[in-house]
């Protein structure tokens, strides 16, 4: 496979690997892991329980880092960067979507959609944060705590807030996790269609075969390597 | 089973170390038994030293004073000695002296102890001797061993007298002392139908004999009678004593509140951590009886290690401070009771019972089902109960404790009140301050939520470190600000001596000695007297209210005087003042006094002067300035009425710089006239106060420790929410700074308003001091406006910071994850 050309590439893992210290000795979760990930791709990040799907997802958004191997992320190398640096990074290029929406129970949808923008300094925070509650179709519920909407309905805030930044890769953990299919099923078709119109990048984690089938390309992470699968 | 649930909760009181509520529900329990032994320690120490200073004062635990002998037959463990006072001349060669002789019964005194030089002496003086204060050496030029005429007798001075208790009140106690046989007396024929004689009666024995004793007296008292005894009568130093006893226990009773909430708050969040670990043990089969057990006995673990470290710290702490206040004591100061030594532990162990079952309960009531998913604990008619319960035994324990019902729930209801007061008012201004920064920052819409989320635990936090900061503040400041500007307050000329005890011969000298040193204070007469009478009636049979008859003045022999001119000082009511020298002798009444006896202009007034019944119509009602440091007089007679009575003179005067030097001159030239040097007592009393204020301090500084304890148990009440908030807001893309900086500001603004807030509060107090009992201009205080905010601002901060420590952001996801 030819490497992609660097200005392509949006999303890159050399060497990366990750030990833990703990009571019974080192746990190394990975080792020698390699990924790379172009601008406007959909990626399937599938494995088991406990593979380490996650702390791979924080990795590659800066949140944690590796214990040694590089990560480049929207062009930056994270081991140059200090931890400011990193969330000043976050704020400009990533965004997230979560299993359990993490909505902030006391803002309304309005003011959760809004966050990320606040933190941003955005001056026209409340405009745009309208403008994407009504692309989730939630215009009318503005004004609703999280603890007021269904669970499907906070999945679409949390989506509204992950693209209200227009970042250029969207990591999303489990996003229909605790959804039933049905809704699970529109949620799906809300992620991809605003993906595809926004040309993000998407790394999804799941365990869904069929969630992952959607994306363009899926990987499998199984005893601290990546694997490329066909659907 | 019950010794597995008492080994399971000795593990877990251990383990539960690891956990931070245990932690700081162990830390709250520690600082109010330190805090409450400290105190009760100290109160106790202060209350015995108390006892034994008034009783080395009063030279007996009980004194029967009269102006008639009387003996009163003293049964069981009572012990009884007799005393006759009375001023006389003595003579040694040419040399003439007015002394105070004391004529005294063996054993002599029954409390504290006679030093003299030489130091050994037997109990009384032996036949034909006497002993004498240096004074009276020094003026009649003697030396131990040498005779005086003491009337038809003489006296060999055997011994020097250094200092004696019961050294009897007023201007007696004042001229120097002679200690001479009661059985001596007869023979030196000094007294006489009409002499100036007091008689005491002293006793002393079994606390609870002496109680007895003094009730039956009291009831029997007659008018002339009067009974000094260690609970009613107290010496200057004593009331402050006193009060200092009673600003312990106010300051213990705040240390116990702020534990108790302390305790109560960090049980809440203890009990909800272990909420799971309950289900899980049920699951495992323990029951729900055994469960409360477990906890108990965990409690008890806990109580264990506080009450033996808290009553160490707390013994120690009030030996530093004893040490600190020591020279106001007697030495040695008594050390402190088992009963005071353990109140601490004990107190605590009935604060952990009172909030501790109540909770424990409610978490012993659990179900399995909290396994699986979220129930809140049962909240049934029983538990409630219990927990009435323990506030009943908590409010109990207060009036205990405080020894008043009453001062207990005025001061609960004071302290609640300022409370509610100054903590709604902090959170309104808080909540104002961050509406308008809300669009002036980044997050400040999320920072405005937070303070509109927190606001009961900020009203809580800031009411406590209000209150706190602004007794602290109150009390530096008065030490070091308030009694300075009392004493340069009055006028340059204001006397610093008094002159008392000046013969009617020394009068005409003593003027010509004050006009050759550019001097001329007023001399006024003064002969003792007592209201007798009232418009013809007995005072006895006058109807007069106990308030009324509580007045100073009616109680006891009164200073006379008489003048033609009014003093200065004086201002006049109502009625006239007299021209010339009456043909009836007309009276002016100071204004208290009138309304105490309730008489009004023409009314008459009869006084017991001696042996003579003197009448007089009250012709003017007077206005005194008392604190003009000048002679002020409550009755004032117009000339010609006293004028053939055995009177002294007394006056005041101010003496400066060089002219100092004349009070050993007029100590020299008049040796009986006693000089009083009030700059003296004025230090004395600064001394005494500042020392109190500093121990004051001391303590109050200990319980804002309680305070910032409780600060830190309220910040850790939603430390989770925090947490999951900095990490979802930090997995957004905002920084560790950004994050810190919500925290940070929350806090400094807080804290900024709390110390500005004490700062009003603490000026107020300080205006109303000023104005109501120092009767002095207000000052401002801008140095506390300076240092109050900021400090209160670090102390928040800080705590915060302690408390809320940043989050790693690797730990950032996982956390997102784990919620």
């Amino acid at each position: 496979m030819d490497s992609p050309k660097p200005d392509q590439v949006v999303v890159s893992a050399h060497a990366v690997s990750k030990k833990f210290h703990t009571q019974g000795g080192e746990l190394q979760l990975f080792e020698n892991l390699n990924l790379e990930v172009r601008r406007g791709e959909s990626l399937a990040i599938i494995g088991p329980s406990g593979a380490g799907k996650s702390t791979l997802l924080s990795m590659l958004a800066g949140l944690d880092q590796p214990s040694t191997g590089m990560i480049r992320l929207a062009g930056s190398n994270l081991a140059e960067l200090d931890e400011t640096a990193r969330a000043r990074l976050r704020a400009r290029s990533v965004s997230f979507v979560f299993q359990s929406f993490h909505l902030l129970p006391e803002l309304s949808a309005l003011d959760n959609v809004r966050l990320p923008l606040e933190i941003r300094g955005e001056a026209d925070s409340e405009q745009q944060a309208q403008h994407w509650l009504s692309q989730v179709g939630l215009a009318s519920r503005a004004e609703h705590l999280p603890g007021q909407l269904s669970g499907g309905e906070q999945q679409r805030v949390a989506i509204a807030r992950a693209f209200a930044t227009r970042p250029d890769i969207l990591f999303a953990d489990e996003p229909t996790g605790n959804l039933d299919s049905e809704t699970g099923a529109s949620i799906v078709d809300q992620l991809f269609g605003l993906n595809a119109q926004q040309q993000t990048t998407l790394i999804l984690i799941t365990h869904d075969s069929q969630l992952a089938s959607r994306c363009s390309r899926r990987l499998q992470l199984r005893q601290g390597q990546l694997l490329e699968t066909t659907a | 089973m019950s010794q597995a649930v008492l080994r399971l909760a000795r593990q877990q009181a251990f383990s539960s170390l690891r956990s931070p509520e245990w932690r700081a529900l162990l830390a709250a329990l520690l600082v109010a038994i330190t805090l409450i032994s400290l105190l009760t320690q100290l109160g106790d120490r202060l209350e015995q030293s108390l006892n034994r200073r008034t009783a080395e004062l009063l030279g007996a635990d009980l004194v029967l004073r009269a102006e008639e002998p009387a003996v009163l037959a003293t049964q069981g463990a009572i012990r009884s000695s007799r005393v006759a006072q009375f001023p006389t001349m003595i003579e040694a060669g040419d040399e003439m002296m007015l002394v105070s002789v004391r004529a005294v019964t063996d054993p002599y005194p029954l409390r504290g102890a006679i030093v003299t030089e030489p130091a050994q002496h037997p109990d009384i003086p032996e036949p034909g001797t006497a002993w004498a204060e240096p004074r009276i050496f020094e003026m009649l030029q003697l030396e131990p061993g040498d005779t005086v005429q003491l009337g038809y007798s003489k006296f060999r001075l055997s011994h020097r007298l250094m200092s004696s208790p019961d050294r009897g009140s007023g201007f007696r106690s004042f001229s120097p002392g002679l200690i001479m046989r009661s059985d001596a007396l007869e023979a030196t024929g000094v007294i006489a139908p009409g002499s100036r004689v007091e008689y005491r009666q002293l006793f002393a024995g079994p606390a609870g004999a002496v109680a007895t004793l003094e009730e039956q007296l009291r009831e029997n008292l007659g008018p002339d009678e009067r009974l000094y005894s260690l609970s009613a009568d107290q010496p200057m130093t004593g009331r402050a004593l006193r009060n200092a006893e009673l600003y312990l226990r106010l300051s213990a009773l705040f240390a116990l509140l702020l534990g108790a909430l302390t305790i109560t708050l960090s049980l809440r969040r203890y009990n909800a951590a272990q909420h799971s670990r309950a289900a899980l043990l049920l699951s495992l089969g323990l029951e729900n009886r055994q469960l409360l057990l477990l906890y108990g006995y965990q409690l008890l673990f806990g109580w264990i290690i506080c009450a033996l470290l808290g009553t160490a710290l707390g013994f120690g702490l009030q030996q530093l401070l004893v040490q600190l206040i020591g020279d106001l004591l007697p030495q040695p100061v008594p050390q402190a009771g088992i009963a005071a030594m353990s109140s601490g532990a004990l107190i605590g162990l009935l604060l952990l019972t009172t909030l501790g079952l109540p909770a424990f309960y409610r978490l012993s009531q659990v179900s399995v089902v909290a396994l699986f998913r979220e129930t809140s604990l049962p909240s049934n008619i029983r538990s409630r109960l219990i927990q009435l319960l323990g506030f009943g035994l908590l409010a109990g324990l207060m009036s205990v404790y405080i020894e008043s019902l009453t001062l207990a729930l005025l001061l609960l209801g004071a302290l609640t009140l300022s409370g509610l007061v100054v903590g709604w008012l902090a959170q309104a201004l808080l909540q104002r301050l961050a509406e308008g920064f809300r669009h002036r920052m980044r997050l400040g819409s999320l920072l405005l939520l937070r303070i509109r989320q927190q606001r009961k635990w900020h009203r809580l936090q800031a009411a406590t470190m209000t209150l706190l900061l602004t007794m602290l503040a109150t009390l530096i400041i008065a030490r070091g600000d308030m009694l300075q500007q009392w004493r340069t307050q009055f006028p340059p000329d204001t006397p610093n001596y008094f002159l008392i005890n000046i013969q009617p011969w020394e009068k005409e000298p003593l003027d010509q000695l004050f006009a050759s040193n550019d001097l001329s204070p007023a001399l006024y007469p003064m002969i003792r007297g007592r209201i007798s009478s009232l418009n013809d009636t007995p005072l006895a049979e006058v109807t007069l209210s106990t308030e009324q008859r509580r007045h100073n003045a009616l109680r006891r022999e009164l200073n006379l005087t008489w003048t033609e001119q009014m003093p200065d000082n004086n201002s006049l009511l109502s009625g006239s003042w007299w021209q010339g020298t009456p043909s009836e002798p007309l009276i002016s009444v100071e204004q208290d006094l009138a309304a105490a006896m309730g008489v009004d202009i023409g009314d008459r007034v009869s006084f017991q002067i001696g042996s003579q019944l003197i009448q007089a119509e009250v012709s003017n009602i007077r206005a005194v300035q008392w604190e003009s440091f000048t002679p002020n007089f409550y009755v004032i007679f117009s000339p010609g009425a006293l004028d053939n009575l055995p009177a002294t003179y007394i006056t005041a005067l101010r003496l400066d710089g060089e002219q100092r030097t004349l009070a050993r001159t007029l100590l020299q030239q008049f040796p009986t006239l006693t000089l009083i040097d009030i700059d003296q007592l004025l230090n004395q009393a600064q001394a005494l106060i500042e020392k109190l204020v500093d121990s004051s301090s001391m303590i109050l500084a200990l319980t804002l420790l309680a305070g910032l304890l409780l600060l830190v148990v309220t910040l850790m009440q939603e430390l989770e929410r925090r947490r999951y908030e900095s990490a979802l807001l930090q997995t957004l893309g905002a920084t560790p700074g950004q994050s810190r900086q919500l925290d940070l500001l929350e806090l400094l603004w807080l804290g900024l308003i709390c110390g500005g807030l004490a700062a009003v509060a603490s000026e107020a107090i300080l205006w109303l001091i000023s104005a109501r009992v120092l009767q002095i201009p207000l000052t401002l205080h801008p140095l506390s406006w300076l240092l109050l905010p900021p400090l209160s601002a670090l102390l928040f901060t800080g705590i915060g910071a302690l408390i809320r420590k940043p989050l790693d952001q690797a730990r950032c996801y996982s956390l997102l994850k784990a919620n």
